[in-house]
C-alpha cells in the first residue's frame, strides 16, 4: 500500500471540500476545520480501499468519521454541524461511478445488434449504477444519523436549563 | 407582562421571516422547526408551525388570551448560504440566553442578512480549484488538472451569470455543465495529457447537489418524508440537468 499516494489524495480531498465550503458562504472561521474534515474524511476512505475494503463500505466510514467529528466541532466553532459535514463530503461524491452509468445507459440506447457485448454492458452500467446510488445513501447516512442521534443531547440542555430558572 | 395583537403580529412576522430565510439558506426542516421554536419559546408564545419547500405556515397563539394569528410566507428562492444558517442558529441562543425583544432580533437577522459573500474571484478561483481537486482524486495528473481548474472556472461563471439573468435554475445548470464540458471535451478532442476522460467527467463535478441529497436523507429519517422526496427529486433534476450538458458536449464531440 503506497501511503504517499493516500496522503495526496487525503490531501486533494480537503482541497475540494475548501472550495465547496467557499462555494456554500461558510463563516471564515470555520474553514479550515472544513479542510481538515474533508482531509480526514479522505483519508479514511481511501486506507480502506488500500485495504480492499468494499467502496461502500469505505465511503461510509469516511462520512460516519465526517459526521461524528462535525458534532463536535459544532460546539467548538458555534456553527450547526451541516455547516462542516455537507461540504466535507462533497469529495467523496460518486462522480466516476454515476458517469459510467450514464454512458453505459446511452450505450443500451443505442443499439442491441450485438447480444454478448449488449449484456456486457448491461452488467457494467448495472454495476456502476448501484455502486452511485449505494455510495451516495452511505454518504448521506454517515453524516445525517450523528447529528440526528446528538440532538437529543441539545434538546436536554434546553430543557434542564428552562427547569433551573 | 400582556400581550397586545402588535406584539403578536410582529413576532409572527419576524418567526416567519426567520423561518423562511432558514429554509431558502439550505437548512433542514428539522433545524427550521428546533430554531423557530427555540426563538418563540423565548418569547413566551406557543406556535404550530408546516414547513414546506416553497412556503412557511404559521400559527402563533397567545398562552393567556387564546388569541392567535396564523399566516403564510413564501420562501425566497436564494442559493445555499451557510453563514445565514450559521448566524441564526447562534443568535437563538443568544435570544434564550440574554431574553432579546423582536426589535433586536429583528435587527440582528437584517446585519445577518447583509453580510457579504466571498469576492467572486474567490469563489470562482476556490470552486475551480476543488474541481481540479476533483480531477487529481479520480487520477488524473499534469495538464488534466488544468484542464479541470478551466473548464470548473468557466461552468461556474456562466451559471451566475444564467441565474443573474433569471433563467430557470435547471436551466443554468445546464448551461454550465454544458460550458464545462465543452470545455474538457476539447482536451479530450485534442489528446492532451494522458487520460483525459478523467478532466472531462470531473469538470462537471462542482454542480453536483450535495446539499439537497444530504437533507433530503436527514429530513426523511427525521420523519419529514414529503420534504425529503421533494428535495430528493430536486437532487435528481439537478444530476439530469449534468447529464444532459455532458451528453450534448459528448455527442457534438463525438467522443
Amino acid at each position: 500500500m503506497d501511503f504517499i499516494n493516500i496522503l495526496e489524495k487525503g490531501f486533494w480531498a480537503g482541497l475540494a471540500a475548501l472550495g465547496f465550503a467557499i462555494l456554500f458562504n461558510v463563516p471564515q472561521r470555520t474553514l479550515l476545520v472544513i479542510w481538515a474534515m474533508g482531509a480526514l474524511g479522505g483519508l479514511l476512505k481511501f486506507l480502506l480501499l488500500g485495504l480492499e475494503i468494499n467502496i461502500v463500505l469505505a465511503s461510509l466510514a469516511g462520512a460516519s468519521l465526517i459526521g461524528i467529528l462535525s458534532v463536535y466541532a459544532a460546539h467548538n466553532k458555534h456553527a450547526p454541524p451541516l455547516v462542516f459535514s455537507i461540504p466535507s463530503v462533497i469529495p467523496m461524491v460518486p462522480g466516476a461511478f454515476a458517469y459510467r452509468m450514464m454512458l453505459g445507459c446511452m450505450e443500451l440506447v443505442g443499439t442491441s445488434s450485438n447480444l454478448e457485448s449488449y449484456l456486457k454492458t448491461l452488467a457494467e452500467t448495472t454495476n456502476n449504477g448501484l455502486k452511485a446510488i449505494f455510495i451516495l445513501i452511505a454518504l448521506s447516512a454517515g453524516v445525517a444519523i450523528p447529528m440526528l442521534v446528538t440532538r437529543k443531547d441539545t434538546f436536554k440542555r434546553i430543557k434542564s436549563s428552562v427547569e433551573q430558572e | 407582562m400582556v400581550k397586545t395583537l402588535k406584539d403578536i403580529q410582529e413576532a409572527e412576522a419576524m418567526l416567519l421571516n426567520v423561518g423562511t430565510l432558514l429554509m431558502s439558506s439550505g437548512a433542514s426542516t428539522g433545524r427550521v422547526r428546533t430554531t423557530v421554536n427555540r426563538i418563540a419559546d423565548a418569547l413566551g408564545f406557543n406556535i404550530e408551525l408546516l414547513i414546506t419547500n416553497r412556503s412557511l405556515m404559521l400559527k402563533v397563539i397567545d398562552e393567556e388570551t387564546n388569541h392567535f394569528i396564523a399566516s403564510l410566507k413564501r420562501t425566497s428562492p436564494h442559493g445555499v448560504n451557510f453563514r445565514i444558517v450559521s448566524g441564526i442558529s447562534r443568535m437563538s441562543w443568544r435570544v434564550v440566553e440574554e431574553n432579546w425583544s423582536i426589535p433586536q432580533i429583528n435587527e440582528e437577522v437584517e446585519r445577518l442578512v447583509a453580510l457579504p459573500h466571498y469576492p467572486r474571484l474567490v469563489i470562482l478561483s476556490s470552486v475551480a480549484l476543488a474541481g481540479s481537486s476533483f480531477c487529481a482524486l479520480f487520477g488524473g495528473k499534469g495538464i488534466e488538472l488544468v484542464v479541470a481548474f478551466v473548464a470548473t472556472f468557466l461552468g461556474l461563471f456562466i451559471r451566475q451569470e444564467s441565474l443573474k439573468k433569471r433563467f430557470n435554475p435547471y436551466v443554468s445548470i445546464f448551461f454550465a455543465s454544458f460550458a464545462a464540458s465543452l470545455l474538457s471535451g476539447l482536451s479530450v478532442k485534442l489528446g492532451l495529457g494522458k487520460s483525459p476522460d478523467i478532466a472531462f467527467a470531473t469538470s462537471v463535478l462542482f454542480l453536483v447537489p450535495g446539499v439537497p441529497l444530504i437533507n433530503s436523507f436527514t429530513d426523511m429519517i427525521d420523519g419529514n418524508i414529503l420534504n425529503g422526496i421533494v428535495r430528493g427529486i430536486h437532487g435528481l433534476i439537478i444530476a439530469f440537468a449534468i447529464a444532459l450538458g455532458l451528453l450534448c458536449a459528448k455527442f457534438l464531440f463525438n467522443i
